[in-house]
């Protein structure tokens, strides 16, 4: 039987995931409610058209309605594994559809503070405030850096792929990888995130 | 290993993490980690970084119409779902052997018959009326336990499946092949552990590496394929 609407907004995320995995429209509706934001704006960062993102974003939140129980605790938070998610179906889209290019840029802030007024909640709004925290993160990474994790993460493109784009020996497009992640990790256990 | 054997991996380990490396050598990494605890430590310490990149992206405010098309089709699978549970057990049989492309797996449960060998019974740890049986399977310990209708599959010595993908089971009854919705994956030490609800009629059990959110019909070559005894 599906919990009620009002019971399922105190459930954890991780509590909410055995209702889904039992086909309760409430339990999933306030996982929407929750992350169908951060799912959308990231399939829109990696396709680049809304109509595609909204496309990539349902086909996932169905993946997941359908899966529900599939979801593994040990593996790390509900919403970073309904991320990676968004992400493949975003990934597959992008390599379905040969020869659109991966948008590249950070220069969004701007975009960000023209956006129409909506309701923040704090929630959103300490969301936003990391959002903005972590883009200044990667940002700050030397461009050469930051420029391999954008091709690999919101590109899709591989290591071999990357080295022949940039016109780079291979060791050196992983050098960068993991000397990009490892600052943005040092950057995260400074209290960032 | 030295220092520059461990940094060639934790390169790589990078570019695995942000899906860069190709697929024979990301099957190459993994099956390193299996056996390196110093790769696995770093994979760990190296997470948050990747979990904060979809994170950092310019939020976007979704269409409302997305919400709307995606609950109308979530309630639509609830009441087909509800409805299908309310009809007699045979009608949720899906018919996918029918299907020629995904032939090869659903092939290979149907024809299976015993694979690997028998290790033995094993009553310990299941109440009165469990039976367990332990195989040695693709170099897997394979343990299925059954308790009345219920069964438990639980593996051991299983190669880790990349962050993309994960273990479906499915079992095989009266010719038919269906899915076990409980998805899972491999622990760090190799273990992995599935429920079958309902074992009635089970007469082979086959597991297969799927993509996230599992398929609808096996795609991959079995890991592991196990008749049940009746």
């Amino acid at each position: 039987m599906a919990v009620r609407r009002e019971k399922a907004e105190r459930l954890a995320d991780e509590e909410l995931m055995p209702l889904v995995g039992r086909k309760d429209p409430e339990a999933f509706e306030v996982l929407y409610d929750r992350h169908g934001g951060a799912a959308y704006s990231l399939a829109y960062r990696i396709v680049g058209d809304r109509a595609a993102a909204e496309e990539v974003t349902q086909e996932a939140f169905i993946s997941v309605w359908r899966s529900g129980a599939r979801f593994d605790a040990g593996r790390g938070s509900v919403r970073s594994w309904l991320l990676s998610v968004v992400r493949n179906r975003a990934i597959d889209f992008l390599r379905s559809r040969a020869g659109k290019a991966p948008k590249l840029d950070f220069d969004d802030e701007a975009a960000l503070e023209q956006r129409p007024a909506t309701e923040l909640t704090e929630e959103e709004a300490l969301r936003r405030e990391t959002a903005a925290e972590l883009r200044g993160a990667l940002a700050g990474l030397p461009g050469e850096q930051s420029k391999v994790i954008e091709l690999a993460y919101f590109g899709g493109f591989s290591h071999s792929e990357i080295a022949r784009i940039l016109g780079l020996p291979m060791g050196t497009v992983k050098g960068r990888m993991r000397l990009g992640l490892e600052k943005i990790r040092g950057e995260l256990a400074e209290g960032l995130a | 290993m030295t220092d520059s054997d461990h940094n060639r991996w934790s390169e790589d380990l990078a570019a695995y993490m942000l899906g860069a490396l190709e697929p024979e050598e990301a099957a190459t990494l993994e099956r390193h980690l299996e056996g390196c605890e110093r790769c696995r430590e770093e994979m760990r310490w190296l997470e948050p970084a990747v979990h904060s990149l979809p994170e950092s992206v310019e939020r976007q405010e979704p269409p409302k119409q997305l919400r709307q098309s995606l609950m109308a089709e979530v309630r639509a699978d609830a009441k087909d779902d509800a409805r299908e549970q309310a009809r007699p057990a045979p009608a949720r049989t899906r018919r996918w052997f029918l299907k020629p492309a995904v032939g090869f797996a659903v092939v290979a449960l149907l024809v299976a018959g015993v694979v690997g060998y028998e290790v033995g019974k094993d009553d310990s740890g299941g109440g009165e009326g469990a039976s367990t049986v332990v195989r040695q399977i693709n170099g897997m310990t394979v343990k299925m336990v059954q308790e009345g209708e219920e069964g438990t599959l639980q593996l051991s010595g299983v190669p880790q499946v990349p962050p993309d993908k994960v273990l479906e089971a499915w079992v095989e009854r009266e010719g038919e092949v269906e899915a076990v919705p409980a998805l899972f994956v491999p622990d760090r030490n190799g273990q992995a552990e599935t429920r079958i609800a309902d074992m009635t009629g089970v007469e082979t059990v086959m597991v297969t590496e799927e993509p996230q959110g599992g398929s609808e019909a096996p795609t991959g070559e079995p890991l592991m394929t196990m008749s049940v005894p009746q």
